[in-house]
């Protein structure tokens, strides 16, 4: 994770949240190292900085298990986006987010973003196997990928079992989640949030079905989503540079310290 | 994954404590300076000097000197020190009592007009590191007492305490820390962050505080330490978002510190330290009976129950070093970049820099070219350093040697490809690759000497394209190690001197050129064209004109090559021959030197003739072509003379020369031809006739024999003219002027072709008449058919070619009876001249 190491400040924060199994973590390694590998239950969380432009966009991956839950908050806050993930083969997973993840979201900007995302869309769909990553997935690589898929959890500390079995007989799975769910329950995020959804973000614009292993759409999600925050980047750097509004807690605090600099 | 990034050295030996006594144990600890205190369960304060002991094989160790132990007369262990140094005096919590003692005497200070310096109910307490009070006398202090869910603000002064502020809490709190305003609190179930000036309060993240011990540590500006569920080490800072990722630690942690960039936590059994960088275990101590984790003044202390040690860190650059042994590059680095902050910039940059390129050069060994070049130009290596690797590519004269201590591990590039011709061929690719981009660099400045010539010698080696381009472009490649090189692989064998002139392959000879421009920079230039003498102006002549390479200057070739003519001759033939170009200057002198070639071998005895003649041609040839060259440095060569006149179109002139004075009739008939190609026969005509005449006028009939002896010969000569071109002339007027007593015999060849030249234009002509005539009587039958019908012209009828009415009863009447107007039908013809018959022979109505 060289990225975390440059320590730039970044101008915006998106967070993945979601129940556990469902790929957050995958996405992301998806995104930013254009490859599927083995990954093991997130501990806590783990963040990442795109460079996206100028700009400085971290990407906080939390952990899904309920032991971890209560941070959740503390990740979201003053976030720009959230991507609410889940399986499109657990139904239990959509649930979830409402039940369990929306709430976590209080502490995000009030003007943050939100994304519904329906991971393992291969699973269910025989479309999401076409790869749609920026650079074509040799065959041998695929292949690869598909062995790494003997479930990615199976390493994990996590006492529960694997949310969706594997499909290593490449059979699809039943798909539990369908898209129309999905838009339903954007509709209720912005009801929760007190968001009127004319001048919200359309729904069909904000679900997305990816599949992390494939690679299918995830980088028009995370692409999709870098736009749609540039604005709240720009208000942020407006706001902090050309405030009208003189600050005096940070007046204050810069003459306090002068004074104490020059009083040794 | 393990780093040694931390060494644990004894500090305080169990004796130096308790002795023998088995039930005392270390209950807290405090480090300030040299002055180390350590609390223990029966109410003592330890007092000793630590020393950091150097030693020579720079393993640290250290010595403690017990200076004084104090029983704090409460029969409670001590359950935490404070020092506050500049007030001199230890803060100290025993029995739910938070006092002041003298830091030097261990006393007690006894409270100053009564105010009392004692806090009672007191669990804990934290000193504010940062404080928004600018007062150096005084210390900020936090303290949670155990029957109020309250924190307390108060001013620690040397012989006093004063509660500044109090700040109510939802739960009891039971850690505490403060940075400025922040207080940052665990309470029964949750951490919160509480601003005591504002009274603001931000929840952080839930934690059952009874389940597990909490730990509330403030690690920078604003920044905290927190125990999270689940045995995560959460950061939080205070406007109470996470801004590190957490480390994940034991679920059974006592207590942590930080130690940049190392976050350094304690369980029952080991020491853990993880990296805030990329928040991977790096090291794992075993250690039984921890009780004690603290940091004071980046020292890292650490008690079990009987004894106290340091951990010290290992200096960074032996971590970054050792990291680099064990070629985990990225972490060396994200290691030496965390660490900006901690190092002054300039050593940091320097260090920076050296493990960039160390990095580049493992990257390198593992054929991970991308990253090592990325890492060697960031860390502005000095390509040298690479290049040195390749035996035999740095010049002899190069004085470069490399840095100690080396950067990588490699003897040479055979000791790192162990012999795997592959590898080695694939970093010479590299290094191709490499050395082209950072050529026109700042970066090889001061080196660009070793770095063309070991550029060159790869391209060479490797049978490169770029090689032309190398040495055509503006280079410094050393000569003395190029040329041997280049000769070695084949580039070059033209350069010695006296190879044959005709054995250069096309493909050499742009590279004869590099050859030329890469001596044009180095400074000597001379030897090396007398080197090349005779070759090197193959550089320039065989040149292919193409490739966009700037043009080299004529000019200054021409002075280099001034000293050599033989040089020189060809070069300007070259120039003016082949590449045509069209300048006086070049064809002048080309045609001066063809001269003195010329006056030269005249001079000579014996006259090689053939060599006469070649060169003869040649400066004929010049004079010929060319029109550029100025005439008057010419004229003392009467064959050439005569071209000169010709040019001037003073024909008579130059024939009298070339008869009367060179009798070189050829020459003359010659010049007869040259001068009129291009010309009708008429001018022809009229140049063999001149010819002719002048022939006739040096042999007068009757006189004598001319001084060269011959009027006869001229007459020869102009028998021969005519026998040989007798077409050419008009026989009529050559019979005029020929004298009365030529015998026919002598010019029946040209008396022949006269005739018979005659008789064909005769019949010609009467072929002619008879055609004309036929198609004459054509068109008589052709109007005498017409005529039979009357033609009819009026105001109304239009003319057929133009179709505007008649205005006049001239008309035209065309083949079949079609009256057209006058000048319709002249136009007509005027387009077609086939028609002309038909326009003469047409007739008016």
């Amino acid at each position: 994770m060289p990225d975390v190491s440059k320590m730039k400040k970044p101008d915006v924060k998106l967070v993945l949240l979601g129940d556990m199994n469902v790929g957050k973590t995958s996405l992301l390694h998806r995104y930013m190292e254009r490859k599927f590998k083995d990954t093991i239950s997130t501990v806590g969380g783990a963040f990442f900085l795109k460079q996206w432009g100028p700009y400085h966009i971290s990407i906080w991956d939390t952990a899904g298990r309920e032991q971890f839950h209560g941070l959740g908050s503390m990740y979201c806050r003053g976030a720009a986006a959230v991507i609410l993930t889940y399986d499109v083969t657990n139904w239990q997973s959509l649930a979830e987010l409402e039940e369990r993840f929306l709430s976590l979201t209080d502490t995000a900007n009030h003007d943050c973003i939100y994304a519904l995302v329906g991971n393992k869309a291969d699973l269910t769909d025989p479309k999401a196997h076409l790869c749609q990553d920026s650079g074509v997935l040799p065959e041998d690589r695929r292949t690869e990928c598909e062995e790494e898929r003997t479930e990615p959890q199976v390493l994990s500390t996590c006492p529960t079992p694997p949310a969706s079995p594997a499909s290593l007989s490449g059979l699809l799975l039943h798909k539990q989640v369908a898209r129309e769910d999905a838009v339903a329950l954007y509709g209720r995020i912005l009801r929760y949030k007190g968001l009127d959804e004319k001048s919200s973000l359309p729904a069909d614009k904000m679900c997305f079905e990816t599949s992390a292993k494939t690679g299918y759409n995830v980088d028009a999600l995370f692409e999709t989503l870098f736009d749609l925050v540039l604005p709240s980047i720009l208000r942020k750097r407006h706001e902090d540079q050309a405030s009208p509004t003189v600050d005096l807690e940070d007046c204050r605090e810069g003459s306090g310290k002068r004074v104490r600099a020059s009083c040794c | 994954m393990s780093v040694k990034a931390f060494e644990l050295v004894p500090a305080v030996e169990r004796h130096l404590l308790m002795g023998d006594k088995a039930r005392i144990n270390i209950e807290c600890i405090e480090c300030c300076g040299k002055h180390l205190y350590v609390g223990t369960n029966d109410c003592f304060v330890h007092h000793f000097l630590l020393d950091e002991v150097p030693s020579p094989k720079g393993k640290p160790s250290y010595s403690a000197q017990k200076l004084l132990h104090k029983y704090l007369g409460l029969k409670k262990p001590v359950a935490e020190l404070r020092a506050a140094s500049a007030l001199e005096r230890l803060i100290v919590l025993c029995d739910g009592v938070v006092f002041l003692v003298d830091m030097v005497t261990l006393e007690s200070v006894p409270s100053a007009a009564g105010g009392g310096a004692k806090i009672r109910g007191v669990t804990t307490f934290c000193v504010n590191e940062n404080p928004v009070n600018g007062d150096p006398f005084c210390v900020e202090m936090g303290v949670l007492s155990s029957r109020r869910r309250t924190v307390q603000i108060y001013m620690v002064y040397e012989d006093r305490v004063q509660l500044v502020k109090e700040v109510n809490t939802p739960e009891q709190p039971c850690a505490v820390s403060l940075d400025g305003y922040f207080l940052c609190l665990a309470l029964t179930t949750q951490y919160v962050i509480l601003n005591y000036n504002t009274g603001a309060s931000q929840d952080l993240f839930p934690y059952n505080s009874e389940e597990r011990r909490p730990i509330v540590k403030r690690i920078s500006r604003e920044e905290f330490l927190l125990a999270a569920p689940g045995g995560l080490g959460m950061f939080a800072n205070a406007e109470g978002a996470s801004q590190r990722a957490p480390v994940s630690w034991s679920e059974g942690v006592i207590a942590a510190a930080v130690c940049f960039p190392y976050v350094v936590a304690l369980d029952e059994n080991f020491v853990t330290i993880h990296s805030m960088l990329d928040q991977q275990l790096k090291q794992t101590l075993s250690f039984r009976d921890g009780h004690v984790l603290q940091d004071f003044e980046g020292k890292v202390m650490l008690a079990s129950t009987k004894a106290v040690y340091v951990l010290v860190p290992l200096p960074l650059e032996r971590q970054i070093q050792d990291l680099l042994a064990s070629h985990r590059v990225e972490e060396a680095l994200v290691l030496t970049e965390g660490a900006q902050r901690n190092i002054p910039k300039d050593k940091f940059q320097v260090l920076h820099r050296r493990i960039l390129q160390q990095a580049g050069f493992i990257k390198f060994g593992q054929l991970q070219f991308l990253e090592a070049k990325e890492h060697f130009r960031k860390g502005q290596l000095d390509v040298r350093e690479l290049i040195s690797l390749y035996p035999l590519l740095l010049p002899a004269s190069s004085s470069f040697t490399r840095c100690h201590p080396p950067l990588h591990e490699f003897a040479d590039l055979n000791h790192l490809a162990q012999g795997d011709q592959d590898k080695v061929l694939r970093c010479k690719k590299f290094l191709i690759s490499y050395l082209g981009e950072v050529r026109g660099t700042d970066a090889v400045n001061g080196c660009r000497e070793d770095v063309d010539t070991a550029l060159l010698k790869l391209y060479a080696e490797q049978d490169h394209d770029s090689l032309l381009d190398l040495v055509a472009s503006d280079n410094c490649c050393v000569l003395a190690d190029s040329v041997p090189w280049l000769e070695k692989y084949h580039k070059c064998v033209c350069c010695r001197v006296g190879s044959p002139l005709q054995g250069f392959s096309p493909a050499w000879g742009g590279f004869q050129e590099g050859m030329i421009f890469m001596f044009y920079s180095s400074a000597d230039l001379i030897p090396l064209v007398r080197l090349l003498l005779l070759t090197g102006v193959h550089i320039f002549t065989r040149r292919p004109a193409c490739k966009g390479q700037p043009e080299v200057d004529p000019d200054q070739v021409i002075a280099y090559l001034g000293k050599h003519s033989q040089a020189l001759l060809l070069y300007l033939e070259h120039l003016v021959l082949e590449r045509k170009i069209q300048k006086e200057r070049f064809h002048t002198h080309l045609a001066v030197l063809y001269l003195e070639k010329v006056v030269l071998l005249l001079a000579e005895s014996p006259r090689d003739e053939g060599r006469l003649t070649r060169a003869r041609e040649k400066l004929q040839a010049m004079l010929r072509e060319s029109s550029l060259y100025r005439v008057k440095f010419l004229e003392n060569l009467l064959l050439e003379r005569a071209t000169l006149h010709g040019k001037l179109e003073e024909h008579d002139e130059a024939l009298r020369i070339l008869v009367h004075e060179l009798r070189d009739f050829p020459s003359a008939e010659a010049f007869c031809v040259w001068a009129s190609s291009g010309r009708d026969a008429a001018y022809q005509r009229r140049l063999f006739h001149l010819l002719l005449a002048v022939y006739l006028d040096g042999a007068p009939p009757g006189e004598a024999r001319a001084p060269h002896g011959d009027g006869s010969e001229m007459e020869m000569a102009a028998v021969d003219l005519l026998n040989r071109h007798g077409e050419a002339f008009d026989a009529v007027r050559v019979l005029r002027m020929l004298p009365e007593s030529w015998s026919l015999q002598l010019l029946r060849p040209f008396l022949n072709r006269a005739v018979r030249a005659s008789m064909h234009a005769s019949r010609t002509a009467k072929i002619a008449l008879g055609l004309a005539r036929s198609e004459n009587v054509q068109l008589l039958h052709d109007r005498l058919k017409e005529r039979r019908k009357p033609i009819f012209v009026s105001e109304k009828k239009g003319c057929h070619l133009c179709h505007n009415t008649f205005s006049e009863p001239d008309v035209v009447c065309l083949p079949g009876g079609v009256p057209v107007h006058v000048h319709c039908a002249a136009q007509r013809v005027r387009d077609s001249p086939t028609k002309r018959q038909l326009a003469n022979s047409s007739n008016h109505t």
